[in-house]
């Protein structure tokens, strides 16, 4: 039975395309999308001691924004930037950055006015020549920021519409109890797109394209079956099985360095540890759970088949301007726990970001494509439904 | 030890100056560059030696490598990112019909393995 039939509400027929293509559009969404929903910023274990902070870039809402431990234990998020003049608090480069601030507090380079990690302005050199002066106005801009399961967000609104509980849905049980925490050895990929943020993630929400894109790295995906879809309001999941194709083994390098996580208890397959909602049958195909968290996080979740046991891995799509894209991808693995499980983990590693150079190939060729105005629409397949759930509710946030 | 290793691999050892570099872009950028006869010979050279040279590092502990067989461990994880390219691009230094492989930024890509 089509997956669609238990979603009636999104239909069958064929999306837009302007949202991927519209200047007029992609400036209504910066504040419409990205300026309401609760985005995925930080793991705690970049935040693990009071002091520790990351600054992340976010080009969309035209800011920069720092999270950072308090010494209660807390993590705030503040806008970077300084309440007197407006200057960068923190001189970031690069996308995302990681530090520690010395003595629990900020000191911006221009005037040295200093700020605790609570957002409190407590150091202002010559305060005294100051007009009416309050410093308790002139704390940092603070941003709506909370956790789940150690994942750290933020909601840019001044009042968020509900707390990320309620925003994550049916997710939060879905996903709850996964051991992330464990998986602390983390590689990151990242490059600027020159295609729409959602071309990108809409590459990334279907599993139509493994067969031929991934033919090179993963032939052993061909007989690939896609299915138990779930809609949890704006975000979607679904698992991903792949029962073994007969006749192909795996090459020599793979069978050695699989081999060796395999045999390791820490890397070996773990099906009891996922969440029961996740591959409830058990079954010894799981590949991944396979999940879109609205609006522009990618999430996969593995247990030993194909990957290092209970590997995750993280793909986000960082809107610049209409045609420009920050992509990032994170793998989370397990520490390895000796040099060979290491070796054996830059080898899955490497087929990954393989994969992830043959998944980005075709996104600025489809923009470019896109963006001659030939196609008005575009039509989904059944299991292209992430895609097609995105879709509305990113017209339901734009009131489109 | 160090003459040990060196004799014990002496097979491997014309490959460390080419292959075995401590951090992940460097070794990416040899192998962006390198040609088919070259991973061919690294790959045809590496296999059969495989699990002898992981016995071999795994005597130790991760991040306590002895100078001696750093270089070695180096040549292994030269050899898991490079074997891709024999078993299932034909030898290419590209993934078929892929991104641009230099535009992908690693931000672990200057970490030191060690």
């Amino acid at each position: 039975m089509p997956v669609t039939n238990a979603y009636p509400e999104l239909g069958t027929g064929p999306i837009d395309v302007a949202p991927l293509i519209s200047e007029a559009l992609f400036e209504t969404e910066r504040e419409a999308v990205f300026g309401r929903t609760w985005l995925m910023v930080a793991r705690v274990e970049e935040l693990a001691a009071p002091g520790d902070y990351k600054v992340r870039q976010l080009d969309v809402a035209n800011t920069s924004v720092i999270l950072v431990r308090d010494r209660d234990g807390s993590v705030n998020a503040f806008h970077n930037i300084c309440t007197h003049r407006g200057n960068k608090l923190i001189s970031d480069h690069g996308d995302q950055m990681l530090g520690h601030a010395r003595n629990h507090s900020f000191t911006c380079r221009f005037h040295a006015w200093t700020f605790a990690t609570d957002g409190r302005l407590h150091g202002v050199p010559r305060a005294d020549r100051f007009a009416n002066f309050d410093r308790d106005c002139l704390g940092l801009k603070r941003i709506h920021c909370e956790q789940w399961e150690g994942f750290v967000f933020i909601n840019l609104a001044a009042e968020p519409a509900t707390d990320l509980r309620t925003y994550l849905d049916g997710m939060a049980p879905h996903f709850a109890g996964y051991p992330y925490h464990e998986s602390t050895a983390r590689y990151r990929y990242s490059t600027v797109l020159n295609c729409n943020w959602k071309v990108a993630l809409y590459a990334f929400s279907e599993a139509y394209h493994v067969r031929t894109i991934h033919a090179a790295t993963f032939p052993s995906l061909a007989t690939l079956e896609h299915t138990e879809f779930h809609c949890f309001g704006p975000h979607s999941t679904s698992g991903l099985y792949v029962p073994p194709v007969p006749g192909l083994s795996p090459t020599p390098a793979t069978a050695a360095f699989g081999k060796r996580l395999h045999d390791s208890g820490t890397h070996a397959p773990h099906l009891e540890e996922l969440p029961a909602a996740v591959n409830p049958r058990r079954r010894e195909d799981f590949q991944f759970e396979f999940a879109c968290f609205f609006p522009n996080t990618v999430f996969h979740l593995c247990a030993g088949n194909g990957y290092p046991g209970m590997t995750y891995f993280i793909h986000q799509f960082w809107p610049i301007s209409v045609d420009r894209t920050l992509w990032e991808g994170t793998n989370f693995f397990r520490a390895p726990g000796s040099p060979g499980e290491r070796i054996a983990i830059a080898h899955t590693t490497a087929l990954h970001r393989n994969a992830w150079l043959e998944d980005t190939s075709t996104m600025e060729e489809t923009h470019a494509a896109l963006k001659s105005g030939v196609l008005d629409e575009l039509v989904l397949m059944d299991e292209e439904i992430m895609i097609r759930n995105t879709h509305k509710h990113w017209h339901d946030y734009m009131g489109t | 030890m160090n003459d040990n290793l060196q004799q014990q691999f002496a097979d491997l050892v014309p490959f460390l100056a080419t292959w075995a570099h401590p951090c992940e872009h460097e070794r990416s950028q040899v192998r962006r560059e390198m040609d088919s006869e070259g991973f061919e010979a690294f790959y045809a050279a590496m296999l059969p030696r495989l699990d002898d040279l992981l016995a071999v590092v795994d005597r130790y502990e991760l991040g306590a490598l002895p100078p001696a067989v750093l270089p070695f461990f180096h040549l292994l994880l030269a050899f898991a990112e490079a074997a891709p390219h024999c078993e299932l691009y034909g030898g290419s230094n590209r993934v078929p019909n892929s991104f641009d492989a230099a535009r992908f930024v690693a931000a672990h890509g200057f970490e030191y393995d060690a």
